[in-house]
């Protein structure tokens, strides 16, 4: 079966090129199109067609792909030059939107599979033009809150989604979200993110009563993320006399709210920002931490609540998006209701009062969840059979 | 006497603040030059003369190369006397020989006039500029607002220590602000006036029967969608009163960068249909909105003054607000209104309901204490005199 896996990046982020692998060793023919960013080094059933970014190699590469399509299909090339024209007014993105689409209409692939929602609004025209079956993955933003305020992205989805093959749902909260614009449910199959292995060996290396608790939260600076909320939890913690630090690890300009609410607080003993390292680093960062908390408004299922899972490093994390796919309060981690500061700090001031009797038994029934439900065979098996049913739909 | 007025743009339309001080100003026989750091014109309507400042040009490393020594020659040449003073005065306070250069560039429109008080709207346009009104021979004053006291020194430690040095007198708004200012190096004999935002009476006449609620209560804010108003605790307030069965619409008029942010969170609290974000509105239309509000409510984070409470107090409307500094002088909890702990949504809630519950006859008591208190203390008149005094030598 011959897979088009479409982000409009090559290398695209680190799950899709997760993705990518997985399916190359599973034995699919994989076809990537889009903007090369940089150097990659993928197996022999990946065939990359790029798109020169700069304009003078772009105009040739057009010049020969269009001679290309015409001499193989030329009523689809027409009606690819009919449909790009009417919805591009400047030439510079016309010139862009031929250059990304005339590889891929030449190329013969069983399945298209796009990366993002947005691509739904950005590039309708695929939907006139491909003849292969279209399955969409659903990710967070995209679907969560992108549309709620962008009207031409909600019309778009409404238009489109009930006519797309197949989807992939990285939770089934998402789902849930995607039906309300159209899709039907039966199309859609709820696929987990998959966790590294490796890191099920780990174990958190942080002594229970060694030092002042240690409070990790992993992610970039954005209003979803929550870190609000978890400056009133830690100003709560600190109004009743709990001795903790709170490490923030985040890429990026720490926002102004943050830097205002510490300040606010008095926490800057408290409060550590550190920003982004390598994965490796990261994960070494996390087993030295006594807990893991996500305080979030918005995730598909945040990868880092399941990558301190597998580590044996306990989570408190809020009842958003997908969550409770993977944390089950009390048995594997625990779940607080969103935007509900002071309900968290009760967790962790319970958590530390208990002095981490009941962790043996979480961290167990953690590491069984993410080897279950999370693991990178199951991942890609769950895509095969995506794939094969969309296929014979 | 002759004022230079410091501010990052000429005074627009919509700026009413700014232009009525300035009217006030001439009228009282002082003769007033803006200096903006964007391009405007002299403006007729109130009568004074706009100088603006030489571009950087940061897109054109040609363009500096070439232009700034031009200027800077120029500038020597006519002025030589106050731009070398800037420079030595610059050097003298530690600064690189290029960036005392860069410096006397920066000042370069305002080296060329004689003024007798240079008045700085706003404390960051006091950065590069600290020695500017000594150069020219000028006072230095300088207006205390909300963000430049509150935000701005946390992203840039230390930012205001040589301005405050070299400040002859200080206008405030409100005392917590001239308080914060001490604490962050400005000397306690530095003289000071505190002028609060004023209201226009007639404008904001007193709404038809203050103290009536309306069986589906009419909640109201006016202000810029920013994160330091917090509208996520006043958007959760009412997802608690909608909890308790009070039937509730909260208007929120303004626009600003935390929209997507906001409406998500009144989706996710299934608040779609309560929470209605107006966009932005003239006078007049928040005027009306006033009008047919039950409840003004404030919840920021930190406020300098807020002159949108005020208004609301001079219509009469029963205002909740956060205990946030500024605010704690803007209205007098359970004589003119009602404060709330800041971040608690459940408080605000039961502020609300409590208000909900007291006799019209109380109601209309706190909504006719407010007017009454905007009517003697927070006048246009008094504030226009103390201005004017203000600005006395």
């Amino acid at each position: 079966m011959r897979v088009a896996v479409y982000s409009g990046n090559i290398p695209s982020t680190t799950f899709i090129e997760n993705l990518i692998k997985g399916l190359d060793k599973y034995g699919f023919e994989i076809l990537l199109f889009g903007k090369l960013k940089g150097t990659v080094n993928y197996g022999k059933n990946v065939k990359v067609y790029p798109t020169p970014v700069r304009q003078l190699p772009l105009i040739f590469f057009i010049i020969k792909n269009s001679f290309i399509l015409m001499m193989k299909d030329p009523g689809k090339f027409f009606k690819a030059i009919k449909a790009i024209n009417r919805k591009n007014k400047s030439t510079g993105a016309f010139l862009k939107n031929m250059g990304m689409i005339l590889p891929i209409l030449i190329q013969k692939h069983d399945i298209f599979h796009i990366q993002w929602a947005k691509t739904v609004l950005q590039n309708p025209e695929l939907f006139e033009l491909l003849d292969s079956k279209i399955i969409l993955s659903l990710r967070g933003a995209h679907i969560n809150y992108s549309p709620l305020t962008d009207k031409k992205l909600s019309e778009a989805y409404r238009k489109y989604f009930p006519v797309i093959d197949g989807y992939h749902a990285v939770s089934e909260a998402i789902k849930k979200e995607t039906v309300k614009y159209g899709a039907a449910g039966d199309r859609i199959k709820v696929i987990y993110s998959s966790v590294n292995k490796d890191l099920l060996q780990l174990n958190s290396e942080k002594e229970p009563a060694a030092g002042s608790f240690e409070i990790i939260s992993i992610g970039r600076f954005h209003w979803k993320k929550g870190y609000h909320y978890a400056l009133d939890t830690m100003k709560i913690l600190k109004d009743r006399k709990i001795k903790f630090r709170y490490t923030i690890i985040a890429q990026g300009k720490v926002p102004e709210e943050i830097l205002f609410l510490i300040n606010e607080y008095e926490l800057n003993g408290e409060v550590n920002i550190i920003p982004g390292m390598k994965f490796d680093e990261l994960i070494k960062r996390l087993i030295r931490s006594d807990m893991l908390i996500l305080p979030s408004v918005e995730e598909g299922i945040a990868n880092v609540v399941l990558e301190s899972m597998a580590a044996g490093v306990p989570v408190v994390t809020t009842d958003c998006g997908g969550m409770n796919e993977a944390v089950e309060d009390n048995i594997n981690g625990y779940i607080v209701r969103i935007r509900e500061p002071e309900l968290m700090a009760d967790k962790i001031s319970e958590y530390i009062r208990s002095e981490g009797k009941s962790v043996p038994e979480l961290i167990k029934n953690a590491k069984a969840v993410i080897e279950e439900k999370f693991s990178p065979e199951r991942q890609i098996k769950d895509f095969a059979d995506l794939y094969s049913t969309t296929l014979n739909s | 006497m002759k004022i230079g007025l410091v501010l990052p743009e000429a005074p627009q339309y919509s700026e009413t603040f700014f232009k009525y001080k300035i009217r006030n100003l001439t009228d009282a026989g002082f003769e007033v030059t803006v200096f903006s750091n964007k391009p405007g014109d002299d403006s007729d309507e109130i009568k004074c003369k706009i100088k603006s400042a030489y571009p950087v040009y940061e897109e054109s490393k040609f363009k500096q190369l070439f232009f700034i020594p031009v200027i800077l020659l120029k500038t020597f040449l006519l002025n030589y006397k106050n731009s070398r003073r800037l420079f030595e005065l610059e050097r003298g306070d530690g600064i690189s020989f290029s960036d005392s250069l860069k410096s006397v560039y920066i000042n370069s429109h305002i080296l060329s006039e004689k003024v007798d008080r240079l008045h700085f709207g706003f404390m960051t346009m006091t950065l590069r500029r600290e020695n500017t009104a000594k150069a020219i021979g000028a006072e230095m004053s300088v207006s205390l607002r909300g963000y430049d006291v509150n935000v701005y020194p946390l992203k840039n430690p230390g930012c205001y220590v040589r301005a405050w040095k070299k400040t002859d007198k200080v206008h405030t708004i409100s005392d917590y602000l001239r308080d914060k200012a001490l604490k962050t190096g400005l000397p306690e004999d530095v003289p000071f006036e505190k002028i609060s935002p004023a209201i226009d009476l007639k404008q904001f006449s007193l709404k038809s029967e203050p103290g009536k609620i309306n069986k589906k209560l009419n909640l109201l804010t006016v202000g810029r969608l920013n994160w330091i108003k917090d509208y996520e605790t006043a958007i959760s307030a009412v997802g608690k009163l909608k909890n308790r069965g009070a039937e509730v619409t909260y208007n929120i008029a303004g626009s600003g960068p935390e929209l997507e942010r906001l409406i998500f969170c009144a989706y996710q609290l299934g608040l779609e249909k309560d929470v209605i974000f107006h966009g932005k509105k003239s006078h007049g239309e928040i005027n009306e909105m006033m009008e047919k509000a039950d409840i003004y409510l404030q919840t920021s984070m930190q406020e300098g003054f807020c002159g949108s409470v005020l208004e609301a107090q001079a219509k009469g409307l029963l205002c909740v607000v956060s205990d946030a500094d500024g605010l704690k002088e803007n209205v007098i909890d359970e004589k003119t209104g009602w404060i709330s702990e800041k971040r608690n949504p459940a408080a605000f809630a039961d502020k609300i309901e409590m208000i909900m519950n007291l006799s019209e006859e109380k109601r209309k008591e706190i909504a006719l204490n407010a007017r009454r208190r905007i009517e003697t203390d927070f006048n246009l008149e008094d504030q226009k005199e103390r201005f004017i005094n203000f600005f006395k030598p």
